[in-house]
């Protein structure tokens, strides 16, 4: 994706959305840039949009007209992506086997805008000249620039300058990453970071591998040897916390054991899991694999909440 | 067409969803094949034989011969699993360890020929039409065998699968009826279709049920509780539910979900969205979901059952299974018949084949003006069409 240049500020990556005035994803007040392509498959992702590295046709049936329109029922749109059910032309249907084909050039002959492209090229100027716009935000607040995903690690060059031209400009820098990929990617990233949220989903390979795709002993290595070279950055682990998956005692404590040796390990948190991708799923014509599971309760998260406050030592009200 | 009575060799695989009797069209094949001395090769588990034969014992693909037609309706698939795989967007970890989706239909499309196969019989549901049309347009020699639960095919009359399926939803539902008689209680029973609701009207109308909610009409469930309100305001101590797992919700504010306090957001597009309607479609959620609902708004305990991938199980009714049979025959019919790029249809009286470009997209969904809703409505059956 990164096109070779000499200036910093032309080069190229997948963004997938740039959200302002975000307040989870690092300190202060934040501005979150979403990159494309992940090298993960979580069964539970609640960004289905934000997994495949090429840029996707998404469809919101609210939004069309239906036959009053038909646009994306003609050329330049590739034959049969997206059809009428007969007797009813509300709204189209989309033939997600042969929408693949749709670009982001078609994408924008439709008026209501019920079909959208996920993921778009940008420059690091172009991005960092949104990010710049709230730097007032950011220095009241101790904020700054958190990319996230996807997978940060896909595109090092692309991230690797974006974080270094926050850096450049002032501007306080985060990842969130699941580390899966060479530490080579690695190495481009790390020096630019300031602190970098990893998920660790599961502690058991071969458990990690069913629910993710791949195993987990790379993706630890990279934590541990991250831990270790980079001693300046703040790390904070999290988990996606899922019934049936890793909502257990057991997988809570395993990441305690593996991040407490490490002092720039300064917090561990816990994402308890939503459904809001749901919808995502059906909007790009997805199947959602993890069908049936539940938002864990407060009370376990509370509990395991408790675990991890009593490891960094510290009461729950600290926290 | 032009007919061809050359020799050839013929695989035959199934796609993604698994129906009761996919032997019986396998059989079917095999012996029309056998008769005109063709060969025919099993496909294992989907394109999985062909793009991953390391696999398998067997190179991933199976000699069929018509000795098959004698075996037992309740043996599994000889083809072995149904599979996801599209060759177009096939799931692999590459050489840095991360997992990414690659097209590899080029690939497909050249060991096929290694393997010296001629055509392609594929028994598929909506999708894996689409995707042999794909495949046919890079040159693949394809005829599909429709398959189906919903039979929302358009394009045949009837795809194998549907039968079988709507006869035991039958069944199950004369026992759920018998469960809310004996409890005093409102059964809720989901059933397949996610986009046409075939399989919830005609079986709910084979059991008279008291309502059945349907993917192609919106449904308020104050309306559906005040239809059962007046059919048990006598001595009736029991109802009958049947829901569509695609049935749609109107006028039901969503579920909230409790975000983290940790993190609000995952996801830029993460927003809780409360549209007036919404479409359930998720397996044993609709049974849930109408069940919660109706029990809100009447005095009545409802239950929720749902019947969900059961269906996928047991033999073939016997429908199912001359269906089967045809259409496996039906398949080497069209290729002698020079037939390329089509789907065996039956399209009443007689079995055609149609061509895949205009098979595919043609979904078969319930009219509002069917004469099936009005057959419902006669029985006192709410189907959503009005207010109760």
């Amino acid at each position: 994706m990164t096109n070779q240049t000499n200036n910093i500020l032309d080069i190229k990556g997948r963004v997938l959305n740039i959200q302002r005035y975000c307040s989870h994803d690092g300190p202060g007040i934040r501005t979150n840039v979403f990159i494309k392509g992940c090298s993960l498959r979580c069964k539970w992702c609640g960004n289905p949009e934000s997994i495949r590295l090429k840029p996707e046709v998404s469809y919101d049936p609210k939004k069309c007209e239906g036959k009053k329109c038909s646009i994306c029922l003609k050329k330049p749109f590739p034959e049969g992506a997206f059809y009428f059910v007969e007797g009813d032309d509300s709204k189209v249907k989309v033939n997600w086997q042969l929408a693949a084909d749709t670009t982001e050039e078609m994408v924008s002959l439709c008026p209501t805008g019920a079909l959208e492209m996920f993921g778009k090229t940008m420059t690091v100027g172009e991005v960092m000249e949104e990010v710049e716009k709230d730097a007032s935000i950011y220095r009241s607040s101790g904020g700054g620039m958190t990319i996230s995903g996807g997978e940060v690690m896909l595109q090092p060059d692309f991230a690797a300058a974006l974080l270094q031209e926050a850096h450049n400009r002032g501007i306080n820098t985060a990842i969130e990453t699941a580390c899966n990929a060479p530490w080579a990617n690695l190495e481009k990233v790390l020096p630019h970071v300031d602190t970098m949220l990893h998920d660790i989903k599961l502690m058991n390979s071969e458990r990690h591998k069913k629910w993710t795709g791949v195993g987990n002993e790379r993706i630890l290595a990279n934590f541990k040897k991250a831990y270790e070279t980079f001693p300046d950055i703040d790390f904070i682990a999290r988990t996606p916390l899922i019934p049936g998956v890793n909502c257990d005692d057991e997988h809570i404590l395993g990441v305690l054991e593996f991040i407490k040796p490490h002092k720039n390990v300064i917090d561990y948190e816990l994402l308890p899991y939503h459904r809001f991708g749901l919808g995502k799923y059906e909007s790009l014509g997805v199947v959602y694999e993890l069908d049936d599971y539940k938002t864990p309760s407060d009370e376990v998260v509370k509990r395991f909440q408790a675990m991890i406050d009593k490891a960094f030592g510290r009461t729950t009200e600290e926290k | 067409m032009s007919k061809d009575t050359g020799q050839k060799r013929v695989a035959i695989m199934v796609g993604a969803g698994y129906v009761p009797g996919i032997n019986a069209v396998v059989a079917g094949a095999s012996l029309a094949a056998s008769n005109l001395g063709w060969e025919l090769v099993g496909i294992l588990d989907g394109f999985e034989g062909v793009l991953h034969p390391e696999k398998y014992p067997s190179g991933g693909l199976i000699d069929i011969n018509p000795k098959l037609l004698n075996m037992d309706p309740n043996t599994s698939s000889v083809l072995g699993q149904s599979s996801r795989m599209d060759p177009f967007n096939v799931r692999t970890i590459n050489k840095d360890e991360m997992v990414e989706e690659v097209d590899m239909s080029d690939e497909l499309m050249k060991r096929l020929k290694e393997k010296k196969i001629d055509a392609v019989i594929s028994i598929v549901g909506g999708k894996g039409l689409s995707i042999l049309y794909q495949l046919h347009k890079k040159g693949l020699n394809a005829v599909c065998v429709p398959r189906s639960i919903e039979n929302e095919i358009a394009s045949t009359s009837v795809s194998f699968g549907f039968n079988t399926a709507l006869t035991f939803t039958i069944d199950m539902l004369d026992r759920a009826r018998l469960a809310a008689k004996a409890a005093h209680k409102i059964a809720v029973v989901e059933v397949q279709g996610g986009e046409a609701g075939w399989i919830a009207l005609q079986a709910g109308i084979a059991v008279a049920a008291d309502a059945v909610l349907i993917p192609e009409i919106p449904v308020d469930l104050q309306h559906v509780a005040t239809h059962l309100k007046k059919k048990m305001a006598g001595k009736k101590s029991w109802g009958l539910v049947v829901v569509a797992q695609g049935a749609k919700i109107i006028n039901q504010k969503k579920k909230e979900e409790k975000v983290s306090s940790l993190k609000a957001s995952l996801s830029p597009l993460a927003t809780g969205d409360s549209n007036s309607e919404y479409v359930i479609h998720k397996s044993g959620q609709a049974a849930q979901a109408v069940a919660e609902g109706l029990q809100l708004r009447i005095a009545e305990e409802t239950f929720p059952m749902v019947i969900g991938p059961w269906v996928r199980g047991g033999s073939p009714s016997a429908v199912d299974r001359q269906l089967g049979v045809t259409y496996g025959a039906g398949a080497i019919e069209a290729l002698k018949a020079g037939g390329n790029g089509v789907m065996v249809a039956f399209v009443p009286p007689d079995i055609k084949f149609v061509p895949l470009a205009e098979a595919i997209n043609k979904v078969r969904t319930i009219p509002a003006g069917s004469m099936f809703l009005q057959v419902a409505d006669s029985l006192s059956i709410y189907v959503g069409n009005k207010e109760a």
